[in-house]
């Protein structure tokens, strides 16, 4: 139960970290490394909760974050084409064309 | 304190001091190295959590291939930009107040959660029973392809969307040729000679031991684009403008040996995507492996299609 313990907080942390990196990011890339940090600090608060039975861990709440990992890296993988092809459009590497200015 | 909790103490601290640093770090590329090593604290706190299946895939696909794509990613941005397309901002702090009262929520929740009894005869304990009918001896493994097939299936039909969807937003250009070490050069030849079958059979392993133990066919898959990223990377596979046969149907094999056989249940008058025996997992655990390697790869090279370089 303890080493739950240290594990929730420190999923917590994760998640609080990560949303400060998402909205304070300007550039793209940094956008997409803090959401992947969230979705990291989703994926330990899972596997905490599914390990902390006697029983031993939870066989479907682990396969659920397998398939998450996997959509995970999917969904980078094509906002990354997208974010280079946005550089390229627009030379901007932020939604809020603040590279435009000068 | 035992031993066992100061390891657990030690991964928490690292998984936060990482993370800090991948979002307030001084430069684009050290932020994405700074994930990389985050990955791995990730996939070491989940062999501690019991989960070894996880620990594999995490540190294969959620550290090493992202890392690698965004890797790829930055190298391109720099191609097409120079430095001002990875340069980045100091961070204002007035949204700590919000991060804080994130973590809080998230904080409580799980406290909650930690303190909540697991139901009697609950999914994942009916798993851990009935498992021994299945033939499998992983019950993670079992879940993918036996209980949650749909989920499965569905999961790959997103990732070669992704796929698709790469393509369309790359636009036709044709791939431009990347900055190459030349594999003549007798360091990258022996570790070309020496990695690229072990990653091969290391794969083969994952795959064939996903079954019974640790491993399956995702994990095996992402070692597989290990990998065919490296020889991208060395030349040995030159990225083309078009997919040929060969790629497209190895693209979509998992998908359509998935389907097949999960249909083919139909006929012989069983259920919708039951497995009819070992052999049909291992096929389908087969064919999965080949589709994400390929597609992966295909990712990470941002081409239509790869051929091997003549020398």
């Amino acid at each position: 139960m303890t080493s739950s313990l240290v594990y929730m907080l420190a999923a917590s942390a994760v998640f609080g970290i990560g949303v400060f990196g998402l909205i304070t990011a300007e550039h793209l890339m940094q956008k997409l490394l803090a959401l992947n940090v969230i979705g990291s600090a989703v994926f330990i608060f899972m596997l905490t909760v599914a390990g902390t039975t006697p029983e031993g861990p939870d066989p479907v709440a682990q396969a659920l974050v397998l398939t998450g990992i996997v959509i995970a890296v999917s969904a980078t993988a094509f906002a990354l084409a997208l974010m280079v092809r946005i550089v390229q459009e627009t030379r901007l590497t932020s939604l809020w064309g603040r590279d435009d200015e000068d | 304190m035992s031993v066992g909790l100061l390891v657990d103490v030690m991964l928490g601290l690292a998984l936060v001091g990482l993370s800090l640093r991948v979002v307030t770090g001084q430069s684009l590329f050290s932020d994405i190295v700074q994930f990389i090593l985050f990955g791995l604290v990730v996939a070491l706190s989940w062999s501690r959590l019991g989960a070894p299946d996880l620990a594999l895939a995490e540190a294969a696909i959620g550290a090493g291939l992202t890392g690698a794509l965004m890797l790829m990613a930055y190298r391109r941005l720099v191609q097409g930009g120079g430095e001002d397309a990875v340069r980045i901002g100091p961070r204002p702090l007035l949204a700590l107040p919000v991060a804080a009262l994130t973590g809080t929520l998230v904080a409580v929740i799980g406290l909650v959660a930690l303190g909540v009894q697991r139901v009697a005869g609950a999914a994942g304990d009916r798993v851990l029973e009935a498992l021994p009918g299945t033939g499998l001896g992983n019950p993670v493994t079992g879940v993918l392809l036996v209980y949650r097939g749909l989920d499965t299936l569905l999961e790959l039909a997103v990732l070669l969307v992704a796929l698709l969807g790469a393509w369309a937003v790359s636009g036709d250009a044709a791939p431009g040729r990347l900055h190459q070490v030349d594999r003549r050069t007798p360091l990258v030849g022996a570790l070309l000679t020496s990695m690229a079958p072990l990653t091969i059979l290391i794969a083969t392993h994952l795959l064939l031991a996903g079954t019974d133990a640790p491993g399956g066919a995702f994990q095996a898959g992402a070692v597989l684009t290990g990998c065919g990223v490296l020889l991208v990377l060395t030349g040995t596979l030159r990225p083309t403008a078009a997919a040929g046969l060969v790629t497209r149907l190895l693209l979509v094999s998992g998908l359509a040996a998935f389907v097949l056989i999960g249909v083919g249940a139909v006929a012989l008058g069983r259920p919708t995507m039951t497995m009819p025996g070992t052999w049909a997992i291992y096929l389908v655990e087969t064919a999965i492996m080949v589709s994400i390697a390929v597609t992966m790869t295909l990712l990470f090279a941002r081409s239509r299609g790869l051929a091997p370089e003549r020398s």
